[in-house]
């Protein structure tokens, strides 16, 4: 996907939580890009022109995975805090 | 990894490539944004406009993909360095002061430390030097730790000995080559037997052919080996000289090897380190008589064992040989077991060690001054930073400017330092200090270097960042608007003020070792030597006992030559020694006075000499009682002594020495004999090891009663004594073309060098101390100055209520003398305690010498006042008005 589409799939998937803007967009995904998560080659777009499209790399999938479990770990252990305050 | 390498790369050298496609990706996604709008049924242009407040600037967009590419903070950092740069060129003063000032304290330590690795801590260019190590006799009674040792002794070391794996002893002497077809000239040379294994102990690899073999000692294949030096100078530097025979001490031997150019045999400060001929020993060392001490031993340990171990060891072996021998049960023989390293330095470590102290005290004074700047600069530079903080830099990004800063000058001051040191070395090894020249070749090395540049980029980064460590302290509002006054916190002040005592204390001890120095120096100028060195010549040959002259024919041609050598014009004495003042090596031995039982054993010590007739009078020692030798105290006549007053007053205190009787060693036609002698004359003391000690005291034998080879000539002359060299030279061609004429030397020579280790500690604890004011000095205006300006609000307050210019100038004053009062103090404090440690060096003054101290104190408070005086007269004299207006 291109970068504008990621930002739209963002925002659709959550449901309009998360706008992402393009001045935090492009950083973030030259950040992750220059980490090796995400590669990143032209193609042609619907307009015609050139357009850099990203993919997870088999190193940002596992990347993923640990963020993701991370996460959960977090999260749950969040909620069971304040379940548990009462 | 490689994949951000491979970024790194793209960052530095495919730059452009990169902002078109980042230019290239962020027209297309606007693009496509636009599309997607217009596709939602937005007008053309609304989708522009609306595109365009999404993506909040392409600039600032692009600055922050920019952030996160590999290769950012290299950007960054060039800013930072050319921004630094941009800043030092502004300050030219302050840039060049602290430079300089940082690099001569590098210099300085990077030089003294050079000498002190060198000497000290460099392992000895020998194989597993750790393994090597010394073996004495100690004769506790008389305090002779470090004696020689006997033949026999040797033989049961070796026998008895589990912890050493090889033992080599070495007996120092000189060796004659006579002139023959390839050599024209007669020439006498340093040489010493050694046991077979010496060379090979040592692990010392010749440079040409082998080093001894077992079969090549007392009476078997007569072998020598050269030193480089030698080889060239006599034979030419011949490729080979491997097998051939040369005539040397009478005899044929072959060469067997050359040494390496770099060999120096560095084992005990007396042994010389230039011996240029090495053979193995020509007799059977452990036959010697028992009680002839004249061997040096060394070994090596195994692998593994301590000098501690190894010294117990010795201690039984050597009460297996007082049971075992009667003459060593007698003179109560111990031994003592020194590791080689430690030994041959013995006499420059302490020296070394001072100066060593004394170039880390005035790098201290440097790094004192360089912080001083530095914090006044950042004290200036507030505003700067905090204007910098409110624009958005980050506390990181301040501190790497700050960091980047202290870099390069601390790269700048290396260089220069590097410069510096490598100058202040050669100058230093110029002066050629012999416990120096031993060593070799001293350079500076990346050790050295490399601690000396951390140490001072540690102390120079601590206070390059120290306004960041601050910043968090700040109130950035009030630091912006604040007019500059009222500027520094009580912190600084105390740092300050810590900085100058502790500058003040470092440099005050200095100035009072120079001053302890130079009146060493003074004190050591007026010693009595014993003899008068102005207008001597002396000059060694070797006594012509050979195979072919009797003993009464080489005694009378010593007579006969000694007289010709008083014909020649100007010449007012003429007289022989055996071994001569002031110069290696030393002959001492015990003797008895009379009416001393011998179970004493040699309890009494006494170094010996073999003179002529007129020895006395050339050399101008002062005959104090009786007479000098002359031509009736022959070989076989009656026995006589000379002794000196040392020896007459601590035997027979209170009386005359003359007449009484007194037994030593002499040396005849049949070997090494006791003879009891009668004293005739008694002499001042000749100070024969150093200027400033009197080790032994004095037995002067008849030469022909106890005839010594070689002997040492003084002549005293009314004209320069080296004019004397060819006219001698000639007469002895004529008289005995047989014979060398070696080391001709006035013996002026002689005392210089004696006087030399003293005045290099001198000179250089002078230069110490000189720079060491001068940075003081400038130290304390500068921070007086600055403390001043930082105050002129609060001093045009002052006037204006009534202060006059002299109640401010003092107050300054006081303040800048009360620190500098404190500085000395504990400068004061800090010599007492290490004034014994030293006290080794000085001589002829007490370690807490007044005169010292008290010039150290008045010196040092003049600098202080000077430093002082125009921050305060500035302050003083300043307009009121103007200071309190001033921003």
């Amino acid at each position: 996907m291109h970068g504008v589409g990621i930002a739209e799939r963002i925002g659709q998937v959550t449901r309009g939580a998360f706008t992402v803007k393009p001045g935090s967009l492009f950083p973030a995904l030259r950040r992750l890009e220059q980490r090796g998560s995400i590669a990143g080659e032209w193609a042609a777009s619907e307009n015609n022109r050139r357009a850099r499209y990203y993919k997870l790399t088999r190193a940002g999938r596992k990347q993923l995975v640990e963020e993701k479990t991370h996460w959960r770990r977090m999260t749950s252990a969040m909620n069971w805090m304040l379940e548990s305050e009462g | 990894m490689f994949r951000r390498l491979g970024h790194l790369f793209d960052y530095i050298f495919r730059r452009r490539r990169l902002e078109r496609e980042l230019d290239e990706e962020l027209n297309s996604s606007f693009e496509i944004m636009v599309n997607r709008l217009i596709r939602q049924g937005v007008p053309a242009a609304e989708a522009r406009r609306r595109a365009r407040l999404d993506f909040e600037g392409t600039d600032f967009v692009k600055d922050r993909v920019r952030d996160q590419m590999t290769g950012a903070t290299l950007d960054t950092w060039f800013q930072d360095v050319r921004y630094a740069t941009r800043g030092f060129w502004k300050r030219p003063s302050f840039t060049a002061i602290a430079v300089l000032t940082l690099a001569l304290g590098i210099g300085v330590n990077a030089a003294i430390f050079s000498v002190v690795y060198a000497v000290l801590l460099k392992p000895l260019p020998y194989e597993r030097p750790d393994q090597l190590a010394m073996i004495w006799s100690d004769f506790e009674t008389i305090a002779a730790h470090r004696a020689p040792t006997a033949g026999p002794i040797v033989g049961e070391i070796e026998h008895r000995t589990r912890l050493f794996q090889e033992i080599s002893a070495m007996q120092t002497g000189t060796g004659t080559f006579q002139a023959s077809a390839g050599e024209p000239d007669v020439e006498q040379v340093k040489s010493v037997q050694v046991s077979p294994n010496f060379l090979s102990l040592l692990g010392v690899h010749p440079a040409l052919g082998r080093t001894f073999t077992f079969d090549e000692q007392a009476g078997g294949r007569p072998a020598i080996v050269l030193s480089d030096s030698v080889w060239r100078r006599r034979f030419g530097a011949d490729p080979n000289i491997v097998g051939k025979a040369v005539r040397f001490n009478g005899g044929s031997f072959t060469v067997v090897g050359v040494l390496p150019e770099d060999f120096r045999l560095r084992l005990a400060v007396e042994i010389p380190w230039d011996i240029e001929v090495f053979q193995p020993f020509q007799y059977n060392i452990y036959q010697a008589p028992r009680s002839q001490y004249y061997l040096r031993v060394l070994g090596r340990m195994n692998p593994g064992v301590r000098v501690e171990q190894a010294q117990q060891e010795m201690t039984r072996i050597a009460a297996e040989i007082r049971g075992g021998y009667a003459q060593y049960q007698k003179d109560n023989l111990k031994l003592n077991v020194v590791g080689m390293q430690a030994d041959g330095a013995r006499d420059i470590r302490t020296t070394l060690i001072a100066l060593f102290a004394g170039a880390g005290f005035v790098m201290l004074i440097c790094c004192v001054n360089v912080a001083n700047l530095l914090l006044a600069r950042a004290q200036g530079r507030r505003k700067e930073i905090s204007l910098r903080s409110a624009l958005g830099a980050s506390r990181a990004r301040i501190l790497r400017q700050l960091l980047t800063e202290g870099l390069i000058l601390c790269l700048a001051a290396g260089i220069a330092g590097l410069g510096l040191g490598w100058a202040a070395l050669h100058g230093l090894l110029r002066l050629q200090p012999q416990a120096l020249v031993r060593v070799g070749v001293i350079d500076l090395n990346w050790p050295v270097l490399g601690f000396v540049a951390a140490v001072s980029m540690a102390s120079v980064l601590l206070f390059a960042l120290a306004p960041a460590i601050e910043l968090a302290r700040w109130d950035l509002s009030t630091t912006l608007r604040e007019s500059g006054r009222g500027s520094h916190t009580s912190l600084r002040r105390g740092v300050r003020a810590i900085l100058i005592v502790s500058e003040i204390a470092a440099g005050f001890i200095l100035v009072i070792g120079a001053g302890l120095m130079i009146r060493t120096f003074e004190k050591i100028q007026q010693v009595r030597p014993g003899f008068d060195a102005q207008g001597v010549l002396t000059f060694s040959m070797n006594v012509p006992f050979a195979r072919n002259r009797s003993y009464a024919e080489a005694l009378t041609f010593m007579r006969d030559w000694r007289s010709q050598l008083a014909t020649l014009p100007g010449v007012v004495a003429v007289g022989a020694i055996s071994h001569l003042p002031l110069d290696n090596p030393v002959w001492y031995s015990p003797f008895r006075p009379e009416g001393v039982s011998d179970n004493r054993g040699s309890a009494f010590l006494a170094d010996h000499y073999a003179i002529t007739p007129g020895f006395l009078s050339a050399m101008g020692t002062r005959l104090l009682e009786g007479r000098d030798f002359g031509n009736q105290d022959q070989a076989g006549g009656q026995q006589v002594a000379i002794v000196d007053d040392w020896l007459a007053s601590s035997m027979w205190p209170g009386q005359s020495a003359i007449g009484k009787r007194i037994e030593s060693e002499h040396f005849t036609e049949t070997g090494i004999v006791p003879v009891w002698a009668e004293i005739v004359g008694v002499v001042e003391h000749v100070r024969t090891h150093e200027l400033s000690k009197k080790l032994r005291p004095e037995i002067f034998l008849p030469f022909e009663q106890s005839a010594r080879t070689p002997m040492v000539y003084a002549v005293r002359s009314r004209v320069d004594p080296l004019s004397l060299t060819a006219p001698i030279r000639e007469m002895l061609r004529k008289a005995a073309p047989a014979i060398p004429l070696a080391k001709v030397r006035p013996m002026t020579a002689y005392l210089d060098s004696a006087k030399a280790p003293v005045n290099f500690t001198a000179l250089l604890a002078g230069i110490f101390g000189a720079l060491a004011l001068l940075l003081a000095g400038v130290g304390i205006y500068g921070v007086v100055q600055y403390s001043v300006s930082t105050r002129m609000h609060e001093m045009g307050v002052r006037m204006a209520l009534g202060a006059r210019g002299s109640d401010l100038k003092r107050m300054i004053l006081k303040e800048g003398l009360i620190l500098t009062t404190i500085g000395m103090m504990l400068g004061m404090g800090g010599a007492f305690a290490v004034s014994r440690e030293f006290s080794g060096l000085t001589y002829g003054i007490k370690p807490v010498d007044p005169v010292s101290y008290g010039a150290a104190i008045v010196v040092t408070f003049a600098a202080a006042l000077i430093g002082c005086w125009r921050p305060a007269w500035r302050a003083a004299t300043a307009n009121p008005v103007d200071a309190i207006r001033l921003e």
